[in-house]
């Protein structure tokens, strides 16, 4: 009988090295995606936790890091953060790392 | 005025060599008509440095791109950059290989295949005999291949009548879900015989009425940016917000008819970029030598070109009393260049009134105008 391995993922989302990050005016940016032409516009505090997905950093840390950068940032945004990440995943546009 | 960071798509003459030699070719005899190409790898480098800028698509265009035998290797370069690609050809060097690469690539969004007409005799008349066999053959194997493609119907003295079996060929026959027209303009070869060429008033109307009558029967599987169609669509508008007393569009009044030098830069095959691949006379920098962002965002050519759109029509003594200026915007830079050596003037082959003028109607209007 075969012996299943179960892979455990880390808890620091990467993106997707294929996507290309656009900026535009006034921090907006554009996530494009070349394989489908998919293009998801973002906020500046979306291309803030982007540059900060590498796989190095967990949720809660990039949280930590937008109140050192920021004022005035609500408990909330830890949520944000998360619902964003979540979208990215599903489209692909993140990912987590396996642990071997 | 607010800029992009950087262009969001880049045209590139990859080569300036072409196996065909069409009548009204815009490139041939044009400042873009250069003597050498740009080598695989100064391409590639500069491939590199659209990915590092982000721009997310390329036109590769000639000349006629499939002439290089290093195609699919400055493609991978497209792809490995993270961009995606389209291509402008005459369709006449398609294989099976080449069209099997495309379609692998994932990238393409699309072939523009140039056919102008219903039947060899219409096609071949300016772009040379068996070419459109070899064109047809050459759209028909991108498409087994499953690589998008769309087609150019350059409207010309020849084909005005054809226009309607051209139509049908198109979208019936080959089951094109749509295609674009433009028209033989006064740029590159077409202006050594323009008057063999180019469309008169009478010839002009004749393909607006057609035209009209087609989108009519096929909606919106014909586009136009220029040309025949596209000024029906664009003077009927005018016509009509002008009889009702609309307010003009924003930009309207002033020389705005030309977005492009917002969003796009192009590069000449020797690897000059310029702001448009018809105004490449207008040199801003060399690729690998001078920074694409730097260039973008700080020629002082580009940047009067953009501020091209703040010069209001008034200032014109052609258009001063014209009863059409609120809703005009003065027509394409490069063909205004090319009739009077400026880009800051109206374009007078897209003028709606000296169209009217010169005995010249609309499908419909004629009593109101």
């Amino acid at each position: 009988m075969r012996k299943e391995t179960q892979l455990a993922t880390t808890d620091k989302p990467m993106a997707n090295p294929l996507i290309m990050l656009r900026e535009e005016f006034d921090d907006w940016a554009i996530l494009f995606d070349p394989d489908t032409g998919h293009a998801f516009g973002i906020n500046p505090t979306g291309v803030f936790v982007w540059k900060r997905l590498d796989g190095r950093h967990t949720i809660q840390d990039i949280f930590s890091e937008l109140q050192q950068s920021c004022e005035d940032v609500p408990g909330e945004a830890h949520h944000h953060i998360q619902a964003f990440v979540d979208s990215l995943l599903r489209n692909g546009l993140a990912g987590y790392e396996y642990q071997l | 005025m607010r800029i992009m960071r950087s262009p969001a798509k880049v045209e590139i003459a990859i080569t300036g060599k072409c196996n065909l030699r069409c009548l009204y070719c815009a490139h041939f005899t044009s400042p873009g008509d250069v003597p050498e190409d740009l080598s695989t790898s100064e391409w590639l480098a500069f491939f590199e440095e659209l990915g590092r800028n982000a721009v997310l698509r390329v036109t590769l265009e000639g000349g006629e791109p499939f002439m290089r035998p290093d195609l699919p290797e400055l493609i991978e370069g497209i792809v490995k950059n993270r961009m995606r690609f389209e291509i402008l050809s005459n369709g006449t060097l398609i294989t099976e290989e080449l069209a099997a690469f495309l379609a692998g690539t994932r990238r393409c969004d699309f072939v523009q295949v140039s056919i102008d007409g219903s039947q060899p005799e219409t096609h071949d008349t300016c772009r040379g005999r068996g070419n459109f066999a070899r064109a047809v053959r050459g759209l028909e194997t991108l498409k087994r291949h499953g690589v998008a493609v769309t087609v150019r119907v350059t409207i010309n003295r020849s084909n005005v009548e054809d226009l309607p079996e051209v139509t049908r060929f198109l979208l019936e026959d080959l089951g094109l879900p749509r295609f674009s027209t433009n028209s033989a303009d006064y740029l590159g070869v077409c202006r050594a015989q323009a008057d063999k060429l180019r469309l008169s008033v009478a010839e002009r109307s004749r393909a607006m009425a057609l035209l009209w009558e087609l989108q009519k029967k096929y909606p919106g599987r014909l586009t136009a940016q220029s040309g025949p169609l596209f000024e029906v669509q664009d003077w009927l508008k005018i016509t009509q917000a002008r009889r009702e007393g609309w307010e003009p569009e924003q930009g309207r009044g002033y020389l705005a008819g030309c977005g492009g030098v917002f969003s796009k830069l192009a590069v000449r095959a020797d690897g000059v970029m310029t702001p448009c691949i018809h105004l490449s006379h207008i040199e801003l920098g060399r690729v690998n030598r001078d920074g694409l962002a730097e260039v973008w965002q700080h020629h002082p050519e580009l940047t009067r070109l953009r501020e091209r759109r703040r010069i209001p029509l008034s200032d014109f003594a052609s258009c001063r009393d014209c009863e059409y200026l609120r809703y005009c915007s003065g027509g394409c830079p490069a063909i205004a260049y090319t009739h009077t050596g400026w880009e800051d003037k109206p374009d007078l082959d897209g003028c709606l009134r000296r169209f009217m003028e010169q005995g010249g109607h609309l499908p419909h209007v004629r009593a109101q105008v």
